[in-house]
Formats: C-alpha cells, structure tokens, sequence
C-alpha cells in the first residue's frame, strides 16, 4: 500500500505553525512526547510507547563462536525491523533505505560505542562466546523511530540476563534458571539518540518530530550520547548545512534530554525489579491501562462442562453406533494388484494414466486388452500410426535400462524389436 | 452420513453402478464442456446432487493408488506415489552429522516438500511458495506427532554420530490431495530405506563405514493422512483432484495411524464443521489407513519374492 | 468404552483444570492501522494490526472479492516455516468469517506480532486477530476465536495451557470456533490422541468459546457506552 500524499495545504499549514512556534499537539519546540516503558516478563524485553510511536524490543543470547580476530569477544548483534503493522507503506522483507539507514544508526549508537562489556560475554576463549541478540521491531510510526528504537534497545539490554555458565575442563554447561539465577549484562554508558529536525534551511528546529513534521522538515541531525555528555556519534542528514552554533546549541540540549531519558529508564527497571522481588505481579498485561474504554480485562474463567460432556459423550456414542458400519467394511478394504514387483494400486475406479497392468483388467477395457494381446504377440499393428516414431536404437536403450524385465516377466523374450506404444512400454517396465 | 450412502453398499452393484455412472458422465461431459468452463462451481454441484462427481468417483472413494518402491536406485530409500493424476516422489538421503546439543542420543529427520513449477502451472519458479513451505511444516509435524521413527534409532554413538535423513518429496504432477501423497511416499520410503553399517574406530575416532551390511529403518508407527475438501458449507468429499481444491470452501486432513488414534488434524481454516462430520471424515481416514497399510506391505511383499 | 470415557470425565470434573487464564484485550491502540488490537492470555499477548479495504497489488488482485494477507512476526529473529503455517491457518480462518466479497479487488492485511509467547500462542493469535477486523470495522459473517486444548500424560484435559504445560503434554490442540453454530472452523494438532479424546476437546473448547465470545460482547458493550 502506498503512503497517503500529504497535500499543499497541510504542508503549509504544518510550517507555517512551525513559523509561529505552534505545533500540531501543541507541544514546545524543545519538548518531548510522553514516553513510556514498559517491560514484559521475559527478561529484556521492552516496550516503549514514544507518544504514538510504540517499539518493541527483545534481547536474546546464544553460544556461538567467536570472530576470527576477535577471539576473546563476544558478539552484539542488532537487528531493527519495520514490521508491516507501523505504517501501510513498509513491506515486509524489504529492505528500504529508511531501514538500512535506522539499523546503521543503531548499531552506530550501540556497537561502535562499545556500552557493552563484550569480553566479559566470552566463555571458552576463541571456542564458545556469547551473541547477544537485540531484535528491535517497530510497531506503530508516528515519527522519530531512531530515538524511540534506541531507547527501547538500551533499555532491553539493561533489563536482560544471561544464563550463567559452568566450565569443568572442555564441558560447558548452561545452567537454566531454575538452578542458577542468570546474570546481568554490564553496562558501560547507556548511549540515547536525541533528533532534531530543522525546517526552512535550519532557520527553525523542533525536538523528537512526529510523523507530519518529518515530511515536512528539511533535514534531521541525530546525536547519541550519554548521561556523562559524551557524543557517541552524530549524524546529519537531509542535505542541510549546519552552523557550528547550532551544533553546538542541540548537544546543550541533547545532554539535558539525555539525562532526563536515562532517569526515566533507571527508574523503570527498578519498578521492575521491585515488582519482581516482592513477587507481583509484572509484564505487558499489568500495564494495560484499565481506565479507557477500549480496554476490558476478565478475570480466569470457569468452564462447567456439566452438559457438554453429556454433547461429546453423545457425538462419540452415536459415531461409534455409525462407525460401526464403516468399520466393519474393514474386512471390504479392497486388495491392492501388484502391478510389477515394486509397484502396486489400490482403488478401484479410474484408470490412472499410469496404465500399468492391463493384464489384469482384462474385462474393462476392450481397447486396451486388445492393445495388450498386440504387444504379447510381438506384433506391431495399426496402433503404431498413432504413437510418436520410435527408432530401434532407442528401443534397445530402453531394454538395456531395464534388463530385470526378461526375469520378470519371463513369457516374453529377451528383446522386443518394437513396441506398439513408447508410452506404453516404458510403463510396462519394472520400476527398479 | 452422507458421504458413505454409496460407499457401503454391496460390491457388485457397485460394480455396475459404476458402468452406469461413467457412460452418465460421458454424455455429460460431451454436452456439458462448455457449462463446465462458464459455471466450474455450478458443474460440479449437478453432479454432487447426484452423489457422485464428474471423474465418475462417489463421495467417499479415493482415486486410484499406485505406489512404487526404490524408485531412485542412487537414494538410501526412495518411493513413487500417483493418486490419480498426483503424483510425488520420494528420495531419503542419510548423511552423518553430530546430534544436537539439547538431545545427545537423538538423530535428525528433515523432510521438505518441493512444488517445482513443472508440477503445475500455479506454482512458479524461485524461493518455495507458501503452499510447499505449509506442506513442509506439515510433514515435520507429522513426523513429531506420531512419532513414525523414533529419533533414538538415528543416533549411532551418543554425543558424536548420528543419521540425517533428508526426505525430499517432489511433485511430479499436482492434481489435488498432495499431503496424501507425501505422507505414502514418505511411509513408504522410509520402509524402503537401507543404511550401511556405520562403526567408531576406537583408536582413530573415525567414522567407519561398512557398505556390505545395511540395516533397515524401525518403522514405529505407520501414519496415513485422507484429505476431505468442503463444497458449499455442507457436502464433505474424500481425495479433492485440483479443480474440487479450488472450489472448495474448506479443506481438511486427517492423519491416523494403525491404532486408529489421531496423529493430526489439520484443517487450516475454511468453513465450518460439526463434531458428526469431523468424526465420519475420521472414520473414514481409519478405513483409509488400512488399505494403505495393505498397499504398502503388498509392495514390499512383492519386491521380496521377486528377488 | 463408556466407562473409559465416564472414568476420564470425572478425572476432568475432579481437577479444576478446565478455567481459562485471565485474559484481556485493548482494542484501537495503534495510531496508523485501521483496526488494532492486542490481546492478552496468563502472560501470552499478541498484538494485531490489520489494514484495509485498499488498493491492491495487480498480481494480488481477485476480481470477485478482497485480498486477505496475514503477517506474522516472531519476537526473535525472522519468520520462517512455522509462521508460515501459522499464517495459513490465520488466514484461511479469518477470510472464512469476513465477507469479502463486499470489497472486490482490494486489499486487507493482517499483522500479528507476539509479544510474549507462553503457550497457547496460535489461539491468542486468532482472538487477537478477530478483536483487530472487529475494530477496523470490517464486515463479517460471524465471529471467531481460538482455544487450545492441552493432553496431559495422565489423560486429563487442560484449556489454555501454558508453555510449561504444553511442553510436558502428550497432545495439544487448538480450534477456531465460530460463533454462529460454534462449529470447529480451524483445526491444529500436535501429538496422537484418540478420537475420544478429540471429541471431548472439541466439547470443552465450544465452552471455552461461549466465555470468549461473552468477553467479545461485553467488550463491545462497553467500547459503546459511555460510562466505564
């Protein structure tokens, strides 16, 4: 499905509101949507709703092993995904230039940063590391993807843990949950991308842009960076050429983003580790809010099966009484004819194109049958005309192929020198 | 109790009926060519009014079942099914390969069904479409619900060496009913299947292989699948050809083994059926079942007295 | 056989195995699709999207109805074979239910993505499906959901399982029920089972649905009032 077109007037419209400092929700220019985390009750997994943006993001692990030139790492893998349910014009397995640009940016943001502890994912040197996997799957576009995206995978990677590993000589031993509580990864820095859109040539910048102002700006710059105000990459795109000031300007206040966003996220995994802890209840169904209208929630229910047993009892009873007909045609199963050794039919209605066995049906077809006595009496007739020309060298090949057939059928002789039929001679042939 | 009201009745009428029944179609069919291309939905109900359908068959009869053996002299084990005009071929390949970490004394069964585009004019050439990729998953399913090998037999030294068998079925000819035919032709072909003798040399910790003595398969279950398609919400009819498929408004399959319990039932969506139905389709899957165990053990019986 | 039959009922009235987890659903929570629903289970949930009526691709184009294609992403990696069953399934299901033939030559797409996967996944899937096509408003013949029937080693049947329960039973099954004449409209199998066994799961999911489709009501009932 392609995307709707944004017509004239809404394109002024929107800048012409940038121009006047107004914006569509009525948002400040510097201010971000509410964002919201919630993590599910597998261990890394997130979801982030940036106002309407949502993204989910789950961290998996797996012993593989090690890059060559790096045989004491282990591996981080990021894999973002624009699933087809964000917006109608993302194609499932496609792979546009939006998502090719957001995975380069993350794993800019993520990998290149080197927040992880990777060494510390190694278990047998050069042999068996960790690969930590970070699916990032985006589920509803409203714009500014790239911060959403990289909040919810920092996150998940906060949240996640591995299973812990025993070595005795050259046996590893994965120890599931249940016998050793998994471990943590370690986190250097959490790394959060902030994006700034600019309109009119970079006269007017606007802070997380939703999905109308990103059709309409000019250029984006996107800075990742960390609660220690360290830049762990910057990108500009678009097209726009950027004063050093106004550079300068949006990492002032991607530092104070950045550290309200990781606050938030400290904050959402000790909520979550406190609900874990003290038993309660966590995951995705909790945080469905109960207040709206759209939302309903039943508690487990019952199911009486008083009557119901009563219904299958009788399904099953009078089936039995029924199947007692059909089952007892159990002795009436129709004998498979063995056709050749190695081939055998069963069924008794058509005939299949196969045409194996005429011998047998002798009093069906009286064509066919008359077309057998030709072939036994090695006499070629009228049936030839209507066959495809066969050489004599390609009859010997065919008996050559199947030398078995002379022992099998050993009322024939050794070579034919012609067959009423390619077609049907090859059928006669043992299959061996 | 429809479908069987022909079916059971007693063997030579039927012969004669049937007579009846093909000189009847011929002369439809020669008057009805054209209906035939204009209305395919309404042809085909004429003659389900009737009880029976334009190939002549009744309700609940399968079309002929040929089945060869060892077709493929260069496969450990290999089988060619023709139901009608269907037609799969079956080539089991062992390869050896580790077992997997999780299961240290299991081995590996990997079938895959392929629909090249030679089998019918639907499928197209490339990456397997979803139809072939479904019926793949569908035959793994089967190999793990009804457990026809168990995985244990495939494993030769615990943690080191175990049998891959690759089981590629590939249609020849798609004329309806494939599951059917894969899972014969997988039965079949695994009955048919002979591994060489495979040792570990205690000093080199090589692999050995004795090509003189081959052993066969443990076959522990013998799994059938009948497939029923649904035509206007209410008749069922037993081995749909490609045209019934493509009318149908449901289609189902029901996957017995020789003890008669269900190893699957498959009916990916469609119209609805009720419990009465469901279980004359499975007592007809039973029946089914034993002519197809019938068939398989008269194939291998003549195979052996011919040698 | 009757008195097998009796025997194992009992054994079902005995446990209280026959409760469904606690499930909820919200309807419309996606800003771009037309219709969106997640629905929960215990801790299983999945989230669903559908698109449509729209225009639709010439090679995808029918002449007498609209194009249903269903999506279904895995939480972790790509999809592969068994989400391609899955998807049939889902579809087949969803295109028996919805009156397609209103929107000719056009296009409907489903999206389901999990988000959490403990047992029962390919029944939460349909129910999430089904809350999904009913907030896109699209027209329907009859509703549906799913429910799966677990069969524990000892015979007893369990509704709604787990993944801890489907893993350490011998056979499971999930049904698509419709909820005009509760007839089986999908059908998906995993392990052997006598035919009893069968019947009687059938027996307990027409049940279960009653309770699934009451939520469906009661769902709508209150979308549609004013007051909460």
């Amino acid at each position: 499905m392609r995307e709707t077109p944004l017509s004239n007037c809404e394109r002024q419209f929107l800048l012409k509101g940038i121009e006047e400092k107004k914006r569509l929700d009525g948002r400040q220019t510097y201010d971000y949507r509410n964002i919201k985390i919630a993590f599910g009750t597998d261990y890394g997994c997130c979801i982030v709703d940036l106002g309407k943006t949502r993204v989910l993001a789950q961290v998996s692990c797996e012993l593989v092993a090690p890059k060559e030139n790096r045989p004491t790492e282990g591996i981080l893998f990021l894999s973002l995904e624009l699933s087809p349910m964000a917006s109608p014009s993302f194609e499932p397995g496609r792979q546009s230039e939006l998502l090719v640009k957001l995975n380069r940016l993350l794993e800019r943001c993520l990998r290149n940063s080197k927040c992880i502890d990777t060494e510390s994912l190694c278990v047998v040197s050069g042999e068996k590391v960790w690969q930590v996997r970070v699916d990032v799957h985006v589920l509803n576009h409203d714009g500014n993807l790239m911060d959403a995206a990289s909040i919810a995978a920092i996150a998940g990677l906060s949240h996640f843990r591995r299973p812990d590993v025993g070595i005795q000589g050259d046996q590893v031993t994965v120890y599931s949950p249940e016998e050793r509580d998994p471990v943590p990864l370690s986190i250097y820095h959490m790394p959060i991308c902030v994006s700034f859109s600019f309109y009119l040539q970079g006269t007017y910048l606007l802070v997380d842009p939703c999905e109308r102002e990103e059709r309409v700006m000019d250029g984006l710059l996107v800075i990742a960076m960390n609660k220690h105000r360290e830049i762990c990459s910057i990108q500009s795109s678009g097209g726009i050429m950027l004063l050093k000031e106004q550079v300068l300007r949006c990492s002032k206040i991607a530092s104070v983003k950045v550290s309200e966003i990781t606050d938030l996220i400290s904050k959402a995994l000790e909520n979550d580790r406190r609900a874990r802890k003290e038993g309660g209840r966590c995951g995705f169904a909790e945080s469905m809010p109960v207040e709206r209208i759209t939302v309903l929630k039943s508690d487990g229910a019952q199911i009486e099966m008083s009557d119901a047993e009563v219904g299958s009892e009788a399904v099953t009873m009078a089936t039995e009484s029924q199947s007692a007909e059909p089952l007892s045609e159990v002795g009436r199963v129709p004998s498979p004819v063995v056709r050749a050794p190695g081939a055998v039919q069963v069924g008794e209605c058509l005939q299949n194109a196969w045409g194996l066995g005429e011998e047998e049906d002798e009093d069906d077809e009286e064509e066919e049958e008359r077309l057998e006595m030709q072939e036994d009496n090695q006499r070629p007739m009228k049936s030839k005309s209507e066959v495809v020309v066969i050489s004599d060298s390609e009859e010997e090949e065919v008996v050559i192929l199947h030398p078995k057939k002379t022992q099998v059928k050993d009322s024939k002789p050794e070579t034919k020198p012609e067959a009423p039929s390619k077609k049907k001679k090859k059928k006669k042939q043992p299959l061996h | 109790m429809k479908l069987y009201a022909n079916h059971r009745k007693n063997n030579k009428k039927k012969k004669k009926k049937k007579k009846f029944t093909q000189v009847h179609v011929v002369y439809q069919i020669s008057m009805a060519a054209g209906f035939k291309t204009a209305e395919p939905l309404e042809y085909h109900r004429s003659f389900l009014k009737e009880n029976c359908r334009p190939d002549g068959r009744e309700l609940g009869e399968f079309r002929i079942t040929t089945l060869n053996i060892g077709s493929i002299s260069t496969a450990h084990g290999s089988a060619l099914v023709k139901i009608g005009n269907t037609t799969v071929i079956c080539g089991i390949k062992g390869e050896l390969a580790s077992p997997p970490n999780d299961a240290p004394n299991n081995g590996y069964i990997v079938p895959n069904v392929d629909l090249p585009p030679l089998c019918s004019s639907k499928f197209r050439p490339g990456a397997p479409g979803e139809q072939a990729q479904a019926a793949s998953q569908f035959m793994a399913d089967i190999i793990e619900s009804s457990e026809i090998i168990l995985k244990e037999d495939l494993c030769i030294e615990k943690g080191k060496l175990c049998w891959v068998l690759y089981c590629d079925m590939m249609c020849l000819d798609y004329d309806g009913n494939l599951l059917d035919a894969c899972v014969i032709a997988l039965l079949a072909a695994l009955k048919n299947v002979q591994l060489p003798e495979v040792s570990i040399n205690k000093d080199t910790d090589l692999a050995e292989v004795n090509t003189d003595k081959k052993r066969r398969l443990n076959i522990a279950k013998h799994p059938t699948a009948s497939s029923f398609v649904v035509f206007d919400d209410s008749i069922v009819i037993v081995d749909p050809t490609a045209e019934e498929e493509s009318l149908s408004t449901a289609m189902m399959t029901v996957v017995t083994d020789e003890e008669d319990r269900l190893c699957m039932l498959h009916k990916p969506g469609g119209t609805s059926l009720s419990g009465e139905k469901l279980q004359d389709c499975i007592s007809r899957a039973v029946t089914r079942n034993r002519e197809i165990s019938k068939l398989i053990n008269t194939v291998i019986q003549s195979v052996k007295t011919h040698k | 056989m009757k008195s097998r039959l009796l025997g194992s009922t009992m054994e079902v009235d005995g446990q209280s195995t026959l409760s469904l987890r606690e499930f909820g659903c919200e309807q419309n929570l996606l800003s771009r699709p037309d219709g969106s629903a997640s629905f929960v289970q215990g801790d299983t949930s999945v989230l669903a999207g559908v698109y449509g009526p729209a225009e639709v691709k010439v090679s995808k184009e029918i002449y007498d109805r609209a194009t249903l294609e269903v999506v279904i992403q895995p939480k972790v990696g790509l999809a592969g074979v068994k989400e391609r069953a899955r998807e049939q399934c889902v579809r087949e299901t969803c295109e028996a239910a919805l009156l397609s033939t209103l929107h000719p030559r056009s296009s409907l797409s489903l999206v389901l993505q999990v988000v959490h996967d403990d047992g029962s996944l390919l029944s939460c899937s349909l129910n999430a499906a089904c809350m999904a096509l009913m907030d896109a408003g699209l027209p329907m013949g009859c509703l549906f959901c799913g429910v799966t029937c677990a069969i524990d080693p000892d015979g007893l049947i369990i509704t709604d399982p787990t993944a801890q329960q489907e893993k350490n039973s011998r056979a499971v099954m999930t049904f698509a029920i419709d909820s005009a004449q509760r007839r089986v409209m999908m059908s998906s199998t995993k392990g052997s089972f006598s035919v009893n066994e069968l019947q009687q799961c059938i027996a307990v999911s027409q049940r279960a649905s009653e309770k699934i489709f009451q939520f469906y009501r009661d769902s709508v009932r209150r979308r549609y009032s004013k007051t909460l």
